[in-house]
């Protein structure tokens, strides 16, 4: 078991190192913004594509995360919760923002009003596609975490999109998560198994 | 949303609503209370934010590289601008010293040409008070002057030697009269010439000595001082009064003498 020690260093390394960066953080270090950045911006990244369908857009509400992380760490709290999750909300509650932004409308010179021409979204349909020990669950309880946690839709809204009742909903998400939970954690075993063979 | 206890927490669903974002924010006020004080239903939230978060990465997206150099670019902005703001204050300062210097130049100003119209209105004053006062000595002098005649006049008419000679008019001045009084011992000659009528611009009285039938010039009578102080002649023998050119006559007009009166 000597051999997994590293595993848990490592992993214990990372927490401590996201201490210490978040304390950078907000002593406004801007090294720290950048490691930071490098750890999160993918999943969160990942989020924003699936939510706004829209590269550009995306790439925009991505950096205005990290500016508002920057300019707000003062206000994260670690007793209150990960990093990554107040990362999540702050991303979420910019995608929602913006799509519940009314169409704009520009007037022309003949004081016509149009509907503002739509932008050549660029977005590739890859991005939609679920990864790792999601694909692995039952279609419905993959749908109400997408639902959920990609798509950016309340538990109130996605049980109505998926026609069950709220607290069959609720269940699903719970079981969901439950399946998820196992099986990182057999991954981690099995990780753990791997290497007390190598 | 009623929260109810940590059973109903957990089995509503509600942690991971709170995780997610979609409490309404007195909810999750509540929620981090509870959590705060409730080490088992603490440690059941933290496996379900690592999930979520595990859920994150492995389903993360590279974003391009771009992103992040924007991001950097942008907050270094940030900060040379906060730096600007801050480097502002100098020359914020710098109008401010400018403008209280402004003001007391300004001020000075002001207070100058104050000071100068009082000085002006001063030497005025000045002028003025200077002028009064010779007015003033001029008065003084004057009175001074009157003072000693009228203590004079007075030494004369208090005088037990003094003697009263009244003058009355022969036909060329019916109704006028002169009251003379004469002290041989302090040798003075005061008259009373309000009983004089008026003569006009280009005539005066003049009063003479009669000293061995030489008549001796005593002056000329000023119709404007009631009490007037003459020459007084020694040996004289009678006096008279007669009406000359104005100016005064060496020798007396006998043709027009108006009163006399013998010692």
């Amino acid at each position: 078991m000597d051999e997994t020690k590293p595993i848990f260093g490592k992993s214990l390394t990372l927490m401590q190192d996201d201490k210490t960066l978040i304390t950078q953080l907000q002593q406004k270090d801007e090294r720290a913004l950048a490691l930071l950045y490098d750890k999160y911006s993918g999943a969160i990244y990942s989020v924003i594509l699936k939510m706004i369908k829209d590269e550009s857009k995306a790439k925009d509400l991505l950096q205005e995360t990290f500016i508002t992380v920057w300019e707000k760490s003062y206000q994260y709290d670690a007793d209150k919760g990960r990093f990554y999750t107040w990362v999540y909300r702050i991303a979420k509650n910019k995608v929602l923002n913006l799509l519940r932004k009314p169409i704009k409308l520009i007037q022309t010179d003949d004081f016509s009003v149009y509907k503002e021409k739509e932008e050549e979204i660029s977005f590739d349909a890859e991005h939609l596609e679920l990864k790792g020990a999601l694909t692995k669950l039952k279609d419905h309880h993959k749908i109400a975490i997408e639902m959920v946690y990609f798509k950016g839709l309340t538990h109130r809204e996605a049980h109505e999109e998926m026609g069950v009742p709220l607290g069959t909903f609720k269940s699903y998400i719970k079981q969901a998560l439950k399946q998820l939970r196992t099986s990182y954690t057999k991954s981690v075993s099995f990780v753990l198994l791997m290497l007390t063979h190598v | 949303m009623m929260m109810g206890d940590k059973k109903n927490i957990i089995e509503d669903g509600i942690l991971e609503q709170y995780i997610l974002g979609e409490l309404h924010p007195s909810d999750e006020k509540y929620i981090e209370q509870v959590l705060a004080s409730d080490k088992e239903l603490k440690a059941h939230f933290d496996i379900l934010e690592a999930d979520f978060e595990k859920l994150g990465f492995e389903n993360a997206i590279t974003p391009p590289k771009s992103v992040k150099d924007n991001l950097i670019k942008d907050i270094r902005q940030s900060k040379s601008s906060l730096q600007n703001e801050k480097a502002f204050p100098s020359s914020n300062s710098f109008k401010f010293y400018f403008g209280i210097a402004a003001s007391f130049a300004g001020l000075l100003l002001v207070s100058s040409i104050w000071l100068y119209s009082q000085l002006n209105k001063l030497e005025s004053d000045f002028q003025t008070v200077q002028t009064d006062k010779k007015e003033l000595n001029s008065k003084l002098d004057q009175l001074s002057k009157t003072y000693k005649e009228s203590s004079e006049f007075y030494a004369v008419l208090s005088h037990p030697e003094t003697k009263q000679y009244v003058l009355e008019g022969n036909d060329l001045m019916p109704d006028g009269k002169l009251v003379s009084y004469v002290n041989h011992n302090i040798k003075s000659v005061v008259i009373n010439t309000e009983g004089l009528p008026e003569l006009d611009a280009d005539h005066d009285y003049q009063m003479w000595a009669d000293v061995d039938g030489e008549m001796i010039n005593m002056g000329i009578i000023d119709k404007t001082q009631p009490l007037l102080a003459m020459n007084y002649i020694n040996h004289s023998e009678s006096l008279n009064i007669t009406v000359e050119p104005s100016g005064g006559s060496e020798h007396p007009t006998v043709e027009r003498l108006v009163t006399n009166i013998y010692l």
